[in-house]
């Protein structure tokens, strides 16, 4: 059982977060993460997720189903459950049945969606370990934090000193489990 | 303005060049964390909640006493809730469009307005949705709209306009909230990391759900955002034709025609941009947001509205053409009437509020004062419900029999069911510029990057 959850450094700029987890990368390391207040590009670039192509997947398939969900609704309460002849006008009224069909197909796509996107990161999850790190209360203001999670295979605390160092880290600190 | 800070101008950047980081979590969250709440906010939520109260009272009166308490009778079957029903989902559909099609396209403004404009969206969106509710006669069996057929055996007419409506509708407000609350997780678990009371602690800690801001989370968060954004945007346009297919689909000569759902939806953002402008004006200035919401922001909105009132301007002419092209002579009547018959002083009202008065942001001058700003959005949102109304009601007075022809006189109800409403949205309003943050802080933090490059949050306190 490992005593700490892993090994967090601080830093100023996203750049140098960036960089570090570049080298992170490169060297092999599994379970680590990039921490900062908002979505930005060298970040994004530098770690690797399958993520939001997962999402927007998901997001599509939920606008195929929500359309066709829609427009069965409508079929089936208008040609099959309940047939109703006004002037001999046909029962399966497509183009009467695309509106709601569409909305209901806007609907499936948001709310898949957003629950894809917190199944993906885990939420909602009150307290999260990575919490207890030093000064982590600024990773949603103005700071940048890389952590390395003891649990990766590659874990070597001196070796990821060094690299937080190499990058200018604020502080580096060990984060208790 | 902060000493040494440079003047931003109406040309100038879209936030103060001094901002970093530290300075807009700071700025943004002591607002709703530190700051005492201010005397002008009480005046307005009470101001506010006094309307909703009396909201409250009028839609029991109505429930107890039926759609006989408005002046709505045989022909004018409709009045005010219509009228209020679409205006109040137009000012809504502004707000989304402002967010979602300018963040699609990339717009670097759009981050200071959003919140502020997406709060709108729901505060009038809640307005709308009791508008059906109201204006069905028999509330109590509201349920009937849903598609199942439990109620005996039945389904709803799934071609009509207004079951599209109630989809549409109802659709429109689920997704307006999730959109809407998707925005505002990173800022409330800024909130949650700068709070300093327990109460705080908690409220917004919950909000957050939990948000840590990783980068693989962000990835996801960027990618829902934007399928979001870009299924909102085209669904804003739906709802709002839907609305106008309402009255394309009845057979009364001023409503029957294929033109309104651009129209319809051309005035929603009219609107939506008025109201959006009227409420940044004076909370920029309350809350000393003048660095992070800057002229350029006015500048931006009071160019698209005069855009959008010039197109307004061109589906105003459209209208009047039609009926003289088809030549129906009940259109013809019906437009004439509409013009210069009971209802044309609304007719023109509508038109010097929305076409007139608005050329005058050709003017800088007049773009770049802020009270005539302030006033010409008013007079946009005044006008809309203008237009509104006299398209609801000298249509039905004026039908195809003469001898049917009758007038609508609205009663103490009707007026306070529009002004109620009107109490409830700006309440909701107000309690969202005191508990949540009314600009967007970690999208702004997006453009301080861009602007900056990756040293953006250095030069804060460290």
């Amino acid at each position: 059982m490992t005593k700490f959850y892993g090994l967090i450094g601080e830093f100023r700029t996203s750049g140098e977060a960036a960089a570090v987890a570049r080298e992170l990368r490169e060297a092999g390391f599994a379970r680590w993460d990039v921490y900062g207040p908002a979505p930005l590009e060298d970040i994004e670039h530098a770690t690797p997720t399958r993520r939001g192509i997962v999402i927007t997947a998901i997001m599509v398939a939920a606008a195929i189903v929500g359309a066709c969900w829609g427009y069965f609704l409508q079929y089936w309460g208008a040609v099959i459950d309940f047939p109703i002849n006004v002037g001999g006008r046909p029962l399966n009224g497509w183009p009467g049945f695309v509106p709601s069909a569409w909305e209901i197909c806007a609907l499936f796509t948001v709310y898949f969606g957003f629950f894809a996107f917190l199944a993906s990161c885990r939420l909602p999850r009150l307290h999260q370990p990575i919490f207890a790190a030093p000064h982590f209360e600024r990773a949603t203001q103005d700071r940048f934090f890389v952590c390395v999670e003891a649990a990766d295979a590659r874990y070597d605390a001196a070796r990821l000193r060094e690299i937080f160092a190499r990058h200018d880290a604020v502080a580096t600190s060990e984060v208790p489990a | 303005m902060p000493e040494g800070a440079v003047e931003l101008g109406y040309d100038g950047p879209v936030i103060g060049p001094e901002q970093d980081f530290s300075s807009v979590s700071a700025t943004l969250s002591d607002l709703v964390l530190e700051r005492p709440t201010p005397r002008w906010w009480y005046v307005g939520a009470g101001i506010s909640a006094a309307g909703l109260v009396l909201f409250v009272i009028a839609c029991v009166w109505t429930f107890v006493g039926g759609v006989g308490v408005w002046g709505v009778n045989i022909p004018v079957a409709w009045g005010f809730a219509l009228a209020n029903y679409v205006w109040w989902i137009g000012i809504a559909s502004g707000g989304t469009f402002i967010s979602s099609l300018f963040y699609l396209i990339g717009s670097d403004w759009r981050n200071g307005v959003n919140r502020t404009a997406e709060t709108m969206t729901l505060c009038a969106a809640a307005a709308a949705g009791m508008m059906p509710i109201l204006h069905l006669g028999r509330q109590g069996l509201f349920y009937w709209l849903f598609p199942y057929s439990t109620v005996m055996g039945v389904w709803p007419q799934f071609l009509s306009p207004l079951l599209w409506d109630f989809f549409a509708l109802l659709c429109y407000i689920l997704n307006s909230i999730v959109f809407w609350y998707i925005g505002l997780v990173p800022d409330c678990a800024t909130l949650r990391d700068r709070a300093t009371k327990r109460w705080q602690q908690i409220f917004y800690g919950i909000l957050a759900l939990g948000w840590r801001g990783s980068g693989r989370d962000w990835h996801g968060y960027k990618a829902t955002y934007l399928v979001m954004a870009g299924i909102m945007a085209p669904m804003v346009v739906s709802v709002h034709s839907i609305v106008g297919l309402d009255f394309a689909a009845g057979l009364i000569g001023g409503w029957h025609s294929t033109q309104w759902p651009p129209y319809f939806f051309i005035g929603a953002l009219y609107s939506g941009w008025a109201v959006v402008l009227a409420l940044m004006i004076p909370l920029r200035r309350f809350y000393s947001l003048e660095r992070i919401v800057t002229e350029r922001h006015l500048d931006v909105i009071a160019k698209l509205m005069l855009a959008t009132g010039l197109m307004l301007a061109y589906c105003y002419l459209l209208e009047a053409m039609e009926p003289f092209y088809t030549g129906d002579p009940t259109k013809v009547a019906a437009y004439m009437g509409s013009a210069f018959g009971h209802y044309g002083a609304t007719f023109w009202a509508r038109n010097t509020l929305n076409i007139f008065i608005p050329q005058l942001l050709w003017l800088p001058l007049v773009r770049r004062n802020k009270i005539a700003l302030e006033l010409i959005s008013i007079g946009i949102v005044a006008g809309m419900w203008i237009e509104r109304y006299n398209f609801v009601v000298s249509a039905l007075a004026q039908d195809y029999m003469p001898s049917k022809w009758g007038w609508f006189g609205a009663t103490f109800w009707d007026w306070a069911i529009l002004i109620g409403s009107a109490g409830m949205a700006m309440f909701g309003f107000f309690a969202f510029i005191r508990l949540l943050p009314v600009v967007s802080m970690f999208e702004i933090r997006e453009i301080i990057h861009k602007r900056r490059g990756s040293d953006a949050s250095k030069g804060g306190r460290s």
